[in-house]
């Protein structure tokens, strides 16, 4: 299958504030990725806190340039980072997502076409017309992954955003990922949630201080995590 | 060629060379016209939503700076002229907009991090967006000056048309300048408070409260004069209060060119030292 995204020996570092700096401890940030997503495909990453789980999403969407190695990817990324992460509070749903289908480089036409969807798979009824400070934070991730998905960017990254909600809407969500994958549409997500990763990953890597240190199927990565938290 | 068009994979960062950067960041405003254009509007929207008057305040702001400026300069000099208040909303407004739309740029990375990650947005929109916004409150702002043309009378005629070019080149100033020191800025907290300190600082040393005529009164054409149009400030404003009293000051010729020389090449430095600084500073934010 065609990949989306390349990473080759990817490497950032974050920078250490000059207070720490003397306790020569190895910086958080990742280390000599490299990884290829695959069109349709559901790639989850796990791994400790502070593993550098969010520092490859955000090198994924292209936030920050790595400091050594290469990205390359193909077509539209979006990532979904955090509940309520973008969204300004003082504009509504509505409003909302239409700034972020600009975001995503689409037109007003564009957005016009999709809202409706929008609207009805977030089921926030009257609050879709509210500002997002009225909002509760299951309401944001609601409106969050119904706006991301809504656009189908080719390359979706979903960073501890799936997992929340209530049981229905969990249920929808999931849904809703793998029919962005039918329409191959790639995903990747990164979660603690083991049930979630298992149920919906086609392949999974772990990683810690930085490193790949396990890639396969879900199973496998998943039971070597548990391995790795009991110590 | 047999190859499928699908299988290529841009590199996200490639490299562009230096003297491409200012055209690159002009190109990119451009393809995200749509987007810059929401993100106005949710910045008006959003600034003064919850406030009962609205968008008068954009008008009642300098109004009633103007009044209390009035009152302090008349206590201090004892100053009669009656077209007094006129030149100082214009200070005002002109001063805002420059000052705001240097801020808010060189504060546009930090404050949007949220935004870009997203998606793969320029970060110059950001950093437009906010300048834009600025130069959208100040237009409307100018309104506050209407009342002024049936009290005092003031000439309408095609000087009038310098206005809008005045302040649109303070507020590009500000905002070539602001590009500039946004990297920086992520990487040095420190320039926050300079800025901080600057805006302040400038709002005395550039001509709100004071006029051209009584600078050039004070200190003549001498070095004085050279040091003072430096301030990429002075002329703009002067030149806005010259189109509305349909007045000259005389500004020297050299002060009009130098005030647009620094306009471009904050400009052309601004987008170069963006475009190659902004994003790796980003990890700092």
């Amino acid at each position: 299958m065609n990949p989306v995204m390349r990473l080759n020996d990817v490497t950032l570092e974050y920078p250490v504030p000059r207070q720490y700096r003397k306790e020569k401890i190895l910086p958080s940030g990742v280390r000599n990725i490299s990884l290829e997503v695959k069109q349709g495909e559901v790639l989850g990453i796990i791994g400790r806190n502070g593993s550098g789980k969010s520092t490859l999403l955000k090198l994924m969407a292209g936030v920050f340039p790595p400091k050594t190695g290469t990205i390359a990817a193909r077509g539209s990324v979006s990532l979904l980072a955090g509940v309520g992460v973008g969204f300004h509070k003082e504009l509504t749903g509505r409003e909302n997502a239409y700034l972020y289908g600009a975001l995503m480089g689409r037109t007003t036409k564009e957005i016009d076409v999709l809202i409706h969807e929008i609207q009805s798979f977030a089921e926030l009824e009257h609050h879709f017309d509210r500002p997002i400070r009225t909002y509760s934070s299951g309401m944001k991730s609601r409106l969050g992954i119904s706006v991301a998905t809504a656009f189908k960017p080719d390359l979706l990254l979903i960073d501890e955003v799936l997992g929340v909600g209530d049981v229905s809407f969990r249920k929808k969500s999931e849904e809703r990922v793998k029919d962005l994958i039918k329409q191959s549409g790639s995903v990747v997500i990164v979660s603690h949630s083991m049930g979630l990763l298992q149920a919906i990953c086609t392949r999974m890597i772990l990683i810690d201080d930085g490193r790949i240190i396990e890639t396969g199927l879900p199973t496998n990565v998943l039971s070597k995590y548990s391995k790795q938290m009991k110590v | 060629m047999s190859r499928n068009q699908d299988d290529e994979l841009v590199s996200l960062w490639g490299k562009r060379s230096l003297y491409h950067l200012p055209f690159v960041a002009i190109g990119d405003l451009f393809r995200s016209r749509n987007l810059l254009k929401l993100l106005v509007k949710r910045d008006l929207h959003a600034r003064y939503r919850r406030a009962y008057l609205g968008y008068a305040w954009a008008v009642l702001e300098p109004l009633l700076l103007a009044v209390v400026y009035t009152f302090i300069f008349t206590i201090l000099v004892g100053s009669s002229d009656p077209l007094y208040p006129v030149k100082i909303i214009l200070g005002i407004i002109g001063w805002s907009m420059f000052s705001r739309s240097l801020t808010t740029s060189t504060k546009s990375l930090s404050s949007s991090i949220n935004l870009f990650q997203f998606a793969r947005v320029p970060k110059t929109v950001f950093a437009t967006s906010g300048a834009l916004t600025n130069a959208v409150l100040a237009l409307i702002s100018l309104t506050c000056l209407i009342p002024f043309y049936f009290i005092h009378d003031l000439p309408v005629t095609w000087n009038l048309l310098f206005l809008p070019f005045w302040l649109i080149l303070l507020s590009f100033t500000g905002w070539g300048i602001g590009l500039l020191l946004a990297p920086i800025a992520c990487k040095i907290p420190d320039v926050l408070n300079l800025i901080n300190f600057l805006v302040r600082a400038g709002f005395f040393l550039s001509p709100v409260m004071w006029t051209y005529d009584m600078f050039n009164t004070r200190f003549g054409n001498g070095w004085h004069a050279i040091v003072a149009h430096m301030n990429p400030t002075v002329v703009p404003i002067t030149g806005m209060r010259d189109a509305v009293l349909g007045e000259s000051s005389g500004i020297p010729n050299y002060g009009y060119g130098l005030c647009i020389a620094i306009a471009l090449l904050g400009f052309i430095i601004g987008t170069m030292v963006f475009e190659r600084k902004a994003h790796s500073a980003v990890v700092n934010v």
